[in-house]
């Protein structure tokens, strides 16, 4: 594993703005960032990489029947009790899930150190899937990488195998706040792979969705038999529709048992179920989150996203913390581990998943040892 | 080894696509035929076509822009028509004929370089791209038709995007013969 830098292609913007990624550049600073990528090699993918996301995957679902068989662990979760039954069905009922993404710390040697789950709403999607895609087959056209350069990325055959396989009634319809341009465009590019695997795939915003009799319904009143929703379940289940989810007969995607693996009380309950696993941290729920944090752990909220109110404090003990709209849950705590740093720069890899399967990798720096919605998404290769 | 690439055969997108054009439904039996715009050749490459057919493609609309571009006598005209600071004086007619005034190409189409196997009845050809004063987000061909808001994939009809020499006000139809007979003597014509 290693950071390679390379010319960007002229005029990637305007292409890129072409094909529908509007946020390649946020707040003035760059997010897609193509004037390095990261070189692996296959050995690195398949033994660091993939092999154990799918091993994880596994550990995860296999915590599943056990929240649900504990009100403990439920409550521990901070899930509401209204929802236990609804959730329970879910899974007994084998609601097909879509994708996830792990978020790993590796360095090119070793193992890989899950840091967390991102099973619910995972972003960052097209530019693993199409935009480094594109950037690969681009510079291999122009020789600029060398022959035989490869990708760990099958993430769009994937999806478009699933949603072809998923038997989903139809019209399936996408949802998200429909002002947010990066979730906008992930959906975007959901509906345009759901399409071309023959789907009637169809965008309706979050608030535009209506409810009759119990069933939620489409802007015409016709009800939505499928579901895919780019927004927390836990923010579902507490706002005033959220009593519509049970009654309605509609299948979401992700399903609802998948809000147990996107809560960050899994982290604990994977290291109780498989301690000392190699690519685990060892990792606690927060009993005391008022108390200071000390050296080598990382507190974290059970429910954030993009980094949100994450506080770490370091081996020699510097502290770090994002601030966030996420601090109406419990915590849990995680043995800090660094990402590594290349240049200036620290660097996290997400590993997908389409169904149970490995579907591929996209890169993530940032400036500080906390990943964020404004870290830059770099392409990478695999090359022996 | 393992089985193949680990990246996906294809990565295509159709929705997120814009390859809508500026054509009519209308009753006749012609069908749009894809096509794209881009500013210059390096942003044809960079929109995932061979770098060279995008040099290749973009010289000949260079080379088209001398003839259909359309042509004015004044700058002023020109630049009423596409805008304060558009209308550099013709470099290649300077010499000859005193000099007349063309718009800027803007961009080009790159004709069926991207679907070179069309069975159109008439192929789409290369050629510049020009922008009016009054629209300027729109590319427009040098006789006046609409082709796209945007660079990229798009759909033209064939028979609007045929090429024709740039109307040009006639100047200099006197003067042939001098021109001629000055090979011979160097002498003046007046008397």
């Amino acid at each position: 594993m290693k950071k390679v830098r390379i010319a960007e292609r002229a005029g990637w913007r305007s292409y890129a703005e072409s094909v529908g990624f509007n946020f390649h550049t946020f707040d003035g600073e760059p997010y897609w960032d193509e004037s390095a990528y990261y070189q692996f090699s296959l050995q690195q993918i398949e033994q660091d990489i993939e092999e154990p996301t799918e091993e994880l995957h596994q550990m995860a679902l296999s915590l599943v029947p056990e929240i649900l068989a504990s009100e403990q662990l439920l409550q521990q979760l901070d899930v509401p009790e209204f929802y236990w039954d609804w959730l329970a069905d879910s899974w007994r009922t084998q609601q097909p899930h879509l994708y996830g993404r792990l978020d790993l710390a590796y360095d090119g040697k070793g193992p890989a150190k899950l840091l967390e789950l991102n099973y619910d709403t995972p972003t960052s999607l097209y530019e693993t899937g199409f935009f480094q895609w594109v950037w690969l087959e681009d510079q291999l056209m122009r020789g600029k990488l060398p022959q035989g350069a490869d990708q760990f990325n099958s993430l769009q055959d994937q999806l478009e195998h699933r949603f072809a396989t998923l038997n989903l009634l139809q019209p399936v319809y996408f949802s998200c706040v429909a002002d947010n341009i990066e979730d906008k465009g992930t959906v975007h590019y959901l509906m345009d792979i759901a399409v071309q695997a023959g789907i009637d795939a169809r965008f309706v915003g979050l608030d535009q969705i209506g409810e009759i009799n119990g069933q939620l319904v489409d802007t015409d009143n016709y009800p939505l038999q499928s579901l895919f929703k780019l927004y927390p379940w836990e923010f579902m289940l507490r706002e005033d529709f959220g009593v519509h989810l049970k009654s309605s007969k509609t299948a979401y995607l992700e399903p609802a048992w998948k809000m147990l693996l996107s809560n960050k009380g899994v982290l604990p309950l994977l290291w109780q179920k498989y301690p000392n696993h190699p690519n685990l941290l060892p990792a606690f729920f927060d009993s005391e989150p008022q108390s200071a944090l000390s050296s080598g752990w990382v507190r974290k909220p059970l429910y954030s996203r993009e980094g949100a109110n994450i506080e770490l404090v370091d081996h020699s003990g510097q502290r770090l913390k994002v601030d966030g709209p996420y601090h109406d849950s419990g915590y849990i705590r995680q043995a800090f581990h660094a990402l590594p740093k290349f240049g200036d720069s620290y660097t996290l890899i997400g590993s997908w998943l389409v169904g149970d399967s490995a579907a591929g990798m996209g890169i993530r720096e940032d400036n500080t040892l906390i990943t964020k919605d404004s870290s830059r998404f770099l392409p990478h290769i695999i090359l022996d | 080894m393992s089985k193949m690439t680990k990246r996906s055969r294809k990565a295509a997108l159709i929705l997120m696509v814009p390859a809508t054009g500026f054509f009519l439904a209308s009753c006749s039996s012609e069908e749009p035929v894809p096509s794209a715009v881009y500013k210059d050749a390096d942003e044809c490459a960079a929109f995932y076509n061979p770098p060279e057919s995008c040099k290749a493609e973009f010289a000949k609309a260079e080379a088209l822009h001398q003839q259909v571009a359309p042509k004015y006598q004044t700058q002023a005209e020109c630049e009423s028509d596409f805008g304060v600071g558009n209308c550099p004086q013709s470099q290649q007619q300077q010499a000859s004929s005193g000099g007349f005034f063309m718009p800027m190409m803007m961009g080009f189409l790159a004709g069926q370089m991207l679907n070179k196997s069309s069975s159109a009845k008439q192929q789409v050809p290369t050629q510049p791209l020009y922008k009016s004063k009054d629209d300027l987000s729109t590319f427009r061909t040098a006789n006046n038709q609409p082709v796209a808001r945007q660079t990229g994939p798009v759909s033209v009809m064939p028979s609007r995007m045929q090429v024709a020499p740039g109307k040009m006000v006639n100047r200099g139809g006197f003067g042939a013969q001098a021109q001629r007979r000055s090979d011979q003597q160097s002498s003046s014509f007046g008397g």
